[in-house]
């Protein structure tokens, strides 16, 4: 069995204190925390490796060591738990399964940054989490490890769940910031970025909840011993939320760099691919899209992804068989997209919406010649021209699934028995009347 | 419910504002707003609350919140359409969310929703049964994939019924025969309770904190003021020549001025010199044997001595 | 919101220079502003529609686009966004195809949900979604009927139009003052900054999100705003538009005549806007600090009484007399009075107060000079008023003309000839203006039939503010420039200096002449003329108060 950091205590009923306790939970709180200075502790954090698992994957050391100290402003710790992207599920099952780990490494975190006041932004569907949550805070609070002079220590910290209310772009750091104050959850323009003036004006940092709960941790066995456990670039272990066509699906961790069909094949993980493979999604819905062949070639870090043009993202397995149209898969998607845009940009709020609407009459049978490069075209035009990455989140499956799999897309146009016949171009433009 | 809004008649002022303005909700705003520096951020939270409290949202209970938050209405009023969970709509008592994103999709979303529609005999754009237990909304990714095709029952995950209650077990997915135990759940639930019991949108609020330090008039406390700052570490001394001491340490970037001090035998430590937080390295004479730590202090306030290095012989 | 301390920094007179690269030239611009208003002063314009100087950025529209190096080489970035760093290289559309084509894309993704509403739309001839399409370079159309659009507008105001599409909110009635149009709303967020963050008072939002977003109010509240005409003026396209000016002329007939509001002793600086004669409307005119880009209401309404009420001739005792009759009356009046009270205005300009000045000089010991307002001063409002309607207040104080109404009203009897120029005594205290009508002849020179007018035995009219040259001095001690626009009711009506001059024979052919007479008054004002005064006005040393 691998070494387990994050999910030792799934199954374990953790989510009482008192077991977590027995487990070894909240050891570094007695132990080495409030020893070490807090300079030492963003340094260890950097020697782990880790990475930040919301997504992007930077560097968790190197974001804490960009918050200013003694800035003039209070430090804030928001916890991004708004997990959205679909195929996604893992900080769910997380903050179900163990949410005391999760307090402990806010704790750590807030130890390291001086936070007084962090908030757990959680998305608004996981009420059953936030419920889960608040009792372990309670229990927390009453233990004396939340609150005022935490242990004895002088360290106070005082930790509310935030609960969203339906915005899968709130996931966005910004955007997260801009909900938890009371506005529309709109991506912010940066510079200035969180580190610097995020929350209220003030230093923030923002975490997913699998990077944090990964701090217990790598206190307790080192950072040597955490970033052992991955390969030299992407240290430690990482937790992956398999969906689709596998026998098992479910939250799995495991070391970085483990081949993605170890993951879906091994007897004790997901045991296999119901049906023949076709393709994997490998890093949640907006990393592009892996063939079959790919998948086999492929392992799951940061780099060896990348090398294959996608991403490991959230850690979002999404493997499905020869029997899933392809066609379907992306009008799922790009409905999502166009749905959950922000609406802020113009290229991603009616760029979405319009690549959605051309899916969906290609999916009904009315495409036309020349409507799969025009969906290539506006998913080129609205990369890179936005506030944030939704509309690139967009883009890459669109990209991907008409690239790789660009011949179900022609046959489906081919049902069209008008597909060949002009476009309507009626439409005149402002400026041609006078 | 979406952010596709739908035009509904507005109840009045004195239909509502009457359930909102109780001892019981207005306690309750007044935790919430202590929770954040800025009252405006406790807006979504008193969205829910007020959702909570009537079921739903109409405009009045939006003006409210604004009220309560410090808002403009209109923000309020944009907000609350930004958000998909706000009801902008009553629904039927089980608020039935089908997920139709690509994990459940690839497991037969399509087929469960229209299994749902034909069952219920709604569509799935937010449909209402005419007996007003149900209402059916298709939905996006809603973090469960692993059990696609995943429901939510009000706000509770549903895939299946075990035991009598409502269950999302591993790996178990809905089908037309789970989902319509789960229709036969809620249906003898309906017969069974006459009202669906209130549930705590933020579930459950704090005790034990005293909200945010800067809420409600107080300033806010600025880093520094209550963690305590950070000491000296990793002190050693070494012998540079005859009778000089050199004593390295690390120090935190903040920190203001170190002093070094020294005993012997056992007795109290004692200053022997006082040096600027920027300094790396101090040599000197040293008595032998001397037991050598660091007092760290930053912005006027001692951290806790560091490590004790003996002193060369 | 967010971004709300995002003001932009904009460059100055004396702002520092430094060297950049654009498409390949070595420029200098000024440092520490954006990209858009550094390429400004070197000739390039940015197109845009989210940007506005006087605004937080907002940086949502994505059209500014320019490519600027990075450290992994040229990329795209905003640039309204993004500050001048010395030796930066830019590349704008003459460079770059990449910018080319997302400016292009800006263009395709916000006409694919734009209603075809030109030609039914007032703001046709002055859009920037039509200039920028013309400049970004026109595209064919790929819209097909079976992909539809998305058009915007709130849950109340859908509606399926003849061919069963789904439409948003078309002329919708948003409050006293302006239409809306959601359907046209291109979400740059304009209005909503400037009613939150200029105005004060959030009364506009976008709501609900992706391209179901929205412009509205409250549900069911108008929106309502002494300075709500704005959201007009910086709307980009016709979504918002103001009830007067609906459908009354089309922009592109209209010319315009830069001058200062004469409601407020801040002088907004203001165009009026006129065609065959007629004013059809008052815009702002840009001063970064005077009035910034905005103007009150009151002062956009002001043109409708240019056109209402107008004393086009003369009256005397009640009956019309033509007007040169009236004016040579006026100056047997004055001439055969023992004692003439002149009452000064500071709603005339320089100029006019000049003319009577030189009029009590002429003669002598028989005429005496008083000036001030019984008007109420109100507090600044931070926008675009002082709260002092007396525009040219400061300029009558310096020219040396006391506020001294109340001697007048004190001491009425003694004179037999009163001339008011340009001021509605009776209108601002009929109580006290009572005490005037001892004076057995009382002339008013008015640019209306006003109580004043009416209350005097001789009327004579004159032009009105938007019909004459010459200055006024703000309450910030600037001197600024009012020009003629060629719309006085009828031809022969003169300004009040040059009636004034004819009373008392001083030979004064144009607003030159008055000008220098108030120079002998006011030191401050040596070495200056119309032209130095310029658009943009000027600070006179050490007379603000
Ligand atoms: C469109 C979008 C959605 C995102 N959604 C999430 C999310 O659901 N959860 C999350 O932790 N990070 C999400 N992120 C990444 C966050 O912006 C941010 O990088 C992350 O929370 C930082 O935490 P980490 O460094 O611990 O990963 C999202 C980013 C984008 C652009
Ligand atoms: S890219 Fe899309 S989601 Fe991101 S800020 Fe722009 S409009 Fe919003
Ligand atoms: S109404 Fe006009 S100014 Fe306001 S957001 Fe829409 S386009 Fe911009
Ligand atoms: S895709 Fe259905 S719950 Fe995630
Ligand atoms: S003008 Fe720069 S993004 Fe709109």
């Amino acid at each position: 069995m691998a070494t387990l950091t994050v999910t030792q205590n799934f199954g374990k009923g953790a989510r009482d204190l008192e077991v977590y306790r027995s487990l070894g939970g909240y050891g570094s709180i007695s132990s080495r925390l409030f020893d070490l200075s807090q300079f030492e502790l963003i340094d260890l954090v950097s020697r782990s490796g880790l990475r930040g698992r919301g997504g992007a994957g930077f560097p968790t050391g190197m974001k804490w060591s960009f918050v200013p100290r003694n800035s003039g402003k209070p430090v804030y710790l928001v916890v991004n738990a708004d997990e959205g992207e679909p195929g996604t599920f893992k900080d769910h099952v997380l903050m179900q399964e163990d949410p005391h780990r999760l307090i402990e490494g806010m704790i750590v975190c807030g130890w390291a940054l001086g936070v007084r006041t962090a908030y757990i932004y959680v998305r608004g569907e996981f009420l059953p989490a936030i419920e889960t949550l608040n009792a372990a805070l309670k229990q927390a609070y009453a233990a004396g490890l939340l609150g005022k002079n935490i242990g004895g220590s002088g360290y106070s910290l005082d930790i509310y769940v935030h609960r969203g209310a339906g915005a899968y772009i709130c996931g966005e750091e910004t955007a997260l910031i801009n909900s938890l104050e009371g506005f529309k959850g709109q991506p912010r323009l940066k510079p200035p970025f969180p580190a610097v003036s995020g929350a209220f004006a003030s230093p923030t940092c923002v975490n997913n909840v699998e990077t944090l709960m990964a701090l217990p941790w790598i206190l307790e066995h080192g950072p040597e011993a955490y970033q052992a456990l991955g390969t030299p670039k992407s240290g430690g272990t990482k937790v992956f939320s398999v969906s689709g066509d596998v026998k098992r699906p479910g939250v799995y961790e495991v070391p970085m760099g483990t081949p993605l069909m170890e993951l879906l094949e091994s007897p004790e993980l997901c045991q296999g691919i119901v049906g023949e493979l076709k393709g994997v999604i490998p890093g949640g819905s907006s990393s592009p899209v892996l063939t079959a062949e790919e998948a086999r070639k492929a392992n799951l870090d940061y780099e060896a992804l990348a090398a294959l043009k996608t991403m490991l993202g959230s850690g979002a397995v999404v493997a499905f068989n020869t029997e899933r149209s392809a066609v379907g898969m992306l009008t799922s998607l790009t409905r999502f997209y166009a749905h959950e845009s922000c609406g802020q940009c113009t290229p991603c709020r009616e760029g979405t919406g319009y690549a959605d609407r051309i899916m969906k009459t290609i999916a009904s049978g009315k495409g036309r010649e020349g409507d799969l490069d025009h969906m290539l075209d506006l998913a080129a035009n609205f990369s890179y021209t936005t506030i944030c990455p939704l509309a690139i989140a967009d883009a890459w499956p669109i990209e991907n699934f008409i690239g790789k799999f660009r011949p179900e897309f022609e046959a489906e146009v081919a049902k069209n028995p008008d597909r060949g016949s002009p476009r309507v171009t009626k439409d005149f433009r402002p400026g041609a009347f006078w | 419910m979406s952010h596709h809004p739908v035009h509904v008649e507005q109840p009045s002022d004195a239909e509502i504002l009457p359930r909102l303005e109780t001892p019981g909700v207005l306690s309750r705003v007044e935790e919430l707003i202590r929770r954040y520096p800025v009252k405006r951020a406790a807006l979504l939270q008193v969205l829910w609350l007020a959702q909570e409290t009537l079921g739903w949202l109409p405009n009045v209970a939006i003006r409210w919140s604004a009220e309560k938050c410090e808002v403009s209405p209109v923000h309020a009023y944009g907000v609350s359409l930004f958000y998909t969970m706000y009801k902008k709509v009553p629904t039927g008592r089980f608020f039935l969310q089908i997920c139709q994103n690509v994990s459940c999709h690839i497991q037969g979303a399509e087929a469960v929703i229209a299994h749902a529609e034909k069952v219920l005999g709604v569509d799935s754009h937010g449909g209402n049964t005419e007996d007003g237990l149900f209402t059916l909304l298709r939905v996006e990714c809603l973090g469960a994939c692993g059990n696609g095709p995943v429901l939510q029952v009000n706000d509770s995950f549903a895939t299946d019924v075990v035991d009598g209650e409502l269950a999302m077990p591993i790996g178990v997915g809905l089908d037309p025969e789970r989902f319509d135990r789960i229709v036969e759940w809620c249906r003898r639930r309906a017969a069974e309770l006459p009202e669906e019991p209130v549930r705590d949108a933020l579930g459950d609020i704090l005790v034990g904190t005293d909200g945010h330090p800067g809420a409600t008039g107080a300033s806010a406390e600025v880093q520094g003021s209550y963690a305590p700052p950070p000491p000296a570490l990793a002190v050693t001394a070494s012998n540079v020549e005859e009778g000089r001491t050199k004593v390295t340490w690390k120090a935190a970037p903040e920190t203001t001025v170190l002093h070094l001090e020294t005993r012997q035998g056992g007795g109290e430590f004692a200053e022997v010199a006082s040096l600027s937080g920027k300094d790396k390295e101090w040599i000197g004479e040293l008595p032998a044997g001397a037991e050598i730590r660091i007092v760290a202090e930053t912005a006027g306030v001692r951290a806790k001595p560091s490590n004790i290095a003996k002193g060369i012989a | 919101m967010s971004n709300s301390y995002n003001k932009p920094v904009l460059p100055k007179a004396d702002s520092k220079k430094v060297s950049i690269v654009v498409d390949g030239a070595d420029v200098e611009v000024p440092e520490g502003t954006n990209l858009v208003e550094a390429l400004k002063t070197i000739g390039i314009d940015t197109p845009h529609f989210c940007y506005h100087q006087d605004l937080p950025v907002a940086g949502n529209c994505r059209q500014c686009m320019v490519e600027t190096d990075g450290p992994r080489g040229m990329g795209l970035a905003i640039a309204c966004y993004t500050p001048v760093r010395p030796g930066m290289k830019v590349a704008t559309d003459r460079s770059s195809e990449k910018v080319k084509t997302a400016r292009k894309a800006v263009m395709e993704f916000l006409l694919a949900n734009h209603p075809l509403d030109c030609p039914i739309c007032d703001k046709a001839g002055e859009c920037t979604l039509q200039d920028n399409y013309m400049s970004s370079g026109k595209h064919e159309s790929r819209m097909r009927e079976e992909i539809g659009k998305q058009y915007k507008g709130a849950p109340e105001h859908r509606h399926l139009d003849a061919k069963g599409q789904d439409r948003g909110g078309k002329h919708i009635d948003l409050g006293p003052t302006v239409i809306l149009d959601q359907e046209r709303c291109i979400l740059c967020d304009r209005c909503t900054r400037f009613m939150r963050d200029v105005a004060g008072d959030e009364q506009l939002y976008i709501a609900a999100r992706g391209d179901h977003a929205f412009i509205t109010t409250f549900p069911g509240q108008p929106l309502q705003h002494d300075y709500d005409l704005n959201v007009t003026d910086i709307c980009p396209v016709g979504a918002l538009t103001g009830k007067h000016f609906r459908f009354q002329q089309r922009v592109w007939l209209l010319s315009k005549t830069e001058t200062i509001a004469p409601d407020d002793s801040l002088g907004a600086n203001i165009t009026v806007e006129h065609h065959d004669g007629h004013v059809w409307r008052i815009m702002p005119r840009r001063h970064p600090d005077v009035n910034k880009s905005w103007i009150s209401n009151a002062t956009r309404l002001l043109y409708q009484t240019l056109s209402e009420n107008r004393l086009t001739g003369g009256s005397f005792r009640g009956a019309d007399v033509p007007l040169a009759d009236a004016v040579e009356r006026a100056r047997e009046l004055v001439h055969g009075a023992r004692k003439v009270a002149l009452v000064a205005s500071g709603h005339l300009t320089l100029e006019d107060n000049a003319a009577l000045l030189a009029l009590a000089e002429s003669l002598g010991s028989r005429a005496e000079v008083f000036g001030g307002s019984w008007l109420a001063v109100g507090a600044p409002d931070g926008i675009a008023r002082s709260g002092d309607p007396v525009a040219n207040r400061l300029g009558c104080t310096l020219l040396g003309i006391s506020d001294n109404l109340s001697d007048l009203v004190r001491r009425a009897k003694e004179f037999d000839c009163l001339v008011v120029a340009g001021h509605d005594l009776w209108a601002a205290d009929a109580e006290r203006a009572k005490s005037l009508s001892v004076i057995p002849e009382r002339i008013a020179l008015s640019a209306w039939h006003d109580a004043t007018a009416q209350a005097s035995t001789l009327a004579v009219g004159i032009r009105a503010w938007a019909e004459v040259r010459g200055s006024m001095i703000n309450v910030q001690g600037r001197i600024q420039r009012l020009q003629a626009a060629p719309t006085a009711p009828t031809p022969d009506l003169e300004p009040a200096w040059q009636v004034i001059s004819r009373l008392g024979h001083l030979g004064w052919t144009s607003e030159v002449d008055a000008f220098r007479f108030a120079q002998g008054r006011i030191p401050a004002l040596s070495g200056l003329n119309y032209r130095t005064i310029g658009s943009q006005g000027r600070i006179l040393e050490g007379v603000a108060p």
